[in-house]
């Protein structure tokens, strides 16, 4: 048995943010209390033996969700497989990832959910949950056996890395995954709009002659996705906000009652597109770095609820494919393990954003959007939890990180506020920022 | 002054007097350039790589010339387009060409921040001879010098530049450099080969040639890339000739006897008329041989070490 003394518990889905002692047994949370006293836990382990951690100074909350990562098994096992990507999860802060299915193959049938879903069981980390692709071969043309998927494990829909461009084709998503109650997950671009685009269409692409990505790539499809859920009355995600536009129109979708949620990445909350070097291709993310204004935009958004998520979006890649100029290299940030420090650093001790905040967007409301076990420390729910440190002090060095990628912009940082103790289902798997 | 840069990589980040000590190194190179036996033994022992990617003849002969005036050794690696990410990577190319111990590098890349990300890695100095749509410094140097050798000095003077310039290297690195000496600066374009954004660059920009060259003393027209058309950037050639061609009948706007420069090659017809190209304000044939003066300028700048042609 666990008993995490005197540590401040945010969990949103009690509305709590205090300190408290927490005992942890068999999986689960037992109980949580102002104080308890040496007898009474002993008397509660009936034998068992305790594992007491002096939790001053430090964080309790329920493991971080993160609806967004690319785990490239199966296919790319060169830039991270399951494995690998759900050991950098537990050591970043998360108990359960959902893994994007543009895999090769692409997770477009039951045999390749199950697949995915056993690969993250053999590993004994972080949960890890498969999305299935929207359409076949995410082709954007047919949908895939929803149901059948369902069965197997899939978690949502999405050919998130595309844009379903045929909008009939994503009304009939819309409207036929009401079969399984799961979400499908839209990455809003159009292809025309964003072209051979490289980065955010701005001051800042003319100077460098970078060819742009203008904004309303993504918010046309935003607002075209909105309009279809709003017809269908389907339950729609929309992945990786980044444009003030977008925001706008969530925003106002939501008024309306759309049966809509949203979530943003770290790095558009943190980078603005004017700190994009010619070569900083570690920055080269789709969708693009925005303007100053669509970073204020998303944090707004974010603080309000217009935008109910944070997610990674975790794209790691291959040291050789980012060292290209800068057309030539892929998009993408690998983020597991540095994206909750990071957020700390840049917007909480800042205090833009709170910390209470943070909880519930990046496991209280991914765990009820999606219908998932944790986000929460009621007694009787798993204990999939955080110990976050703010004090404990690490500079990100490739030496240190689990995941196989390099592909993030904080290597040779010194962040300050890491997890230290990370527990799935009550079983301890990193202390002390290693991987157990 | 003491020359300090590894490598040349734009004019953006190029201070005054660094454009200054290339145009003065120029004008040296150029008299020699000029005599009838055109040798010297400065860089003799010295191995120049030329590395394009990018179809170009002008541009690689002037480079190849200039270093062999100079007494370099050099060596052209060509590469056909159709290699960027297939084959070998340009990080490779760049430590075999390391290992193979050039003393400089001459990179021309279809992709922007090419010649940075290669001088980031080598040890030997880098020259960007056009890296995607960002920056072509040689070519703004000597399109510097041969308005320079007209016009005397630039501060104050008044330049339109007209034509793709969204696409436009030579665009870009001519506004940063020209600025730099003090030339006011437009830009011309239809609104789709000259985005808002432009703006940022801090120079004018307009869609209405006519009005644009009133007053101004250099007229620059650019390459247009034909095949833009088909990607619906503008309706026809014609309508684009009609709107930014120019023409004598256009060039007498600028009320003066402006100069004409075209980095070429040309589309006659198209960006510039058979009269303008051949007429007495031209000086496209001027930038060419400043091209190779500027290119052993900038080549001896790199490599010359101690060697003490200019005085």
């Amino acid at each position: 048995m666990w008993w995490l003394k005197d540590v401040w518990v945010i969990d949103p889905s009690q509305k709590l943010s205090a300190p408290r002692d927490v005992l942890v047994q068999g999986g689960q949370v037992l109980e949580i209390s102002s104080s308890m006293t040496e007898e009474e836990v002993l008397e509660k382990a009936q034998g068992e033996s305790i594992d007491a951690v002096n939790g001053q100074g430090k964080f309790l909350f329920p493991g971080l969700i993160d609806v967004h990562t690319h785990l490239r098994e199966p296919g790319q096992e060169d830039k991270e497989d399951i494995l690998s990507g759900s050991r950098a999860a537990v050591r970043g802060g998360f108990t359960t990832i959902l893994a994007m299915a543009n895999t090769q193959p692409v997770i477009d049938n039951r045999a390749l959910v199950e697949f995915v879903r056993r690969q993250g069981e053999r590993a004994g980390y972080a949960h890890v949950l498969p999305i299935g692709t929207v359409t076949k071969g995410m082709q954007g043309a047919e949908l895939v056996e929803m149901a059948d998927m369902k069965e197997g494990g899939a978690a949502a829909f999405s050919d998130d890395g595309k844009n379903i461009q045929n909008g009939e084709v994503m009304r009939l998503a819309l409207e036929y995954a009401k079969l399984t109650g799961l979400l499908i997950i839209s990455h809003c671009e159009d292809k025309y709009l964003a072209g051979e685009g490289q980065m955010r269409r701005g001051v800042a692409s003319a100077r460098m002659g970078l060819k742009g990505i203008p904004a309303s790539a993504e918010s046309v499809i935003v607002a075209r996705d909105l309009l279809l859920a709003e017809e269908t009355e389907g339950k729609l995600h929309l992945a990786h906000i980044s444009t003030v536009e977008s925001v706008d129109l969530i925003r106002r979708a939501k008024k309306r009652g759309v049966n809509v949620t949203a979530e943003v990445n770290p790095h558009h909350l943190i980078f603005c597109d004017e700190v994009l070097g010619i070569t900083d291709t570690v920055l080269k993310v789709n969708p693009p770095l925005g303007s100053r204004a669509d970073r204020e935009a998303l944090i707004e958004g974010l603080r309000d609820g217009t935008l109910d998520m944070i997610a990674t979006d975790h794209a790691p890649h291959t040291q050789a494919e980012k060292a290209r100029p800068f057309a030539e290299a892929p998009f993408g940030i690998a983020s597991l393990e540095t994206a909750l420090s990071a957020v700390w650093q840049h917007l909480v001790v800042p205090g833009i954003i709170s910390m209470d905040r943070v909880v519930e967007a990046w496991s209280f409301s991914p765990a009820q959007r999606f219908g998932l076990q944790g986000g929460s420390l009621v007694p009787g729910s798993v204990a999939d939890m955080v110990l976050f440190d703010p004090e404990f002090s690490e500079v990100i060095e490739p030496a240190t990180l689990v995941s196989k990628a390099r592909n993030t912009p904080f290597l040779h940082k010194t962040f300050q506020g890491f997890p230290v103790m990370v527990w799935v289902e009550g079983r301890l798997v990193q202390r002390d920022r290693k991987v157990l | 002054m003491k020359w300090q840069r590894k490598d040349i990589l734009g004019l953006e980040d190029m201070s005054v007097e660094d454009i200054r000590h290339i145009l003065h190194t120029a004008k040296v190179m150029k008299e020699i350039l000029m005599r009838p036996i055109k040798k010297l033994p400065t860089l003799k022992g010295k191995s120049v790589v030329n590395v394009f990617y990018e179809a170009s003849t002008r541009t690689r002969t002037s480079f190849e010339m200039a270093a062999k005036v100079l007494g370099a050794d050099t060596t052209s690696i060509a590469i056909a387009q159709s290699s960027v990410s297939k084959g070998e990577s340009l990080y490779d190319t760049a430590k075999t060409i390391q290992a193979m111990r050039a003393d400089l590098v001459i990179l021309r890349h279809p992709s922007s921040g090419s010649a940075k990300f290669l001088a980031d890695i080598l040890d030997p100095g880098v020259i960007n001879a056009g890296d995607g749509q960002h920056e072509h410094p040689t070519q703004a140097l000597l399109d510097i010098f041969t308005m320079e050798e007209k016009l005397g000095s630039l501060e104050g003077k008044k330049i339109v530049i007209v034509g793709d310039i969204l696409h436009s290297r030579v665009a870009r690195s001519n506004a940063w450099g020209l600025q730099k000496l003090g030339v006011d600066v437009t830009l011309v374009g239809p609104p789709t080969l000259l985005p808002v954004e432009m703006d940022g660059l801090g120079v004018k920009t307009t869609y209405d040639l006519n009005s644009a060259l009133p007053g101004a003393d250099i007229v620059m027209a650019l390459r247009l890339q034909l095949e833009r058309q088909k990607s619906g950037l503008f309706p026809s050639l014609r309508e684009y000739s009609q709107l930014y061609g120019l023409t004598t009948e256009r060039l007498k706007k600028t009320g003066k006897q402006s100069i004409v420069l075209h980095p070429g090659p040309m589309n006659r017809g198209v960006e510039i008329s058979d009269d303008v190209a051949d007429g007495v304000q031209a000086l496209i044939e001027k930038q060419v041989t400043n091209g190779v003066a500027i290119r052993m300028a900038l080549i001896y700048l790199l490599i010359g070490g101690s060697s003490n042609v200019v005085a």
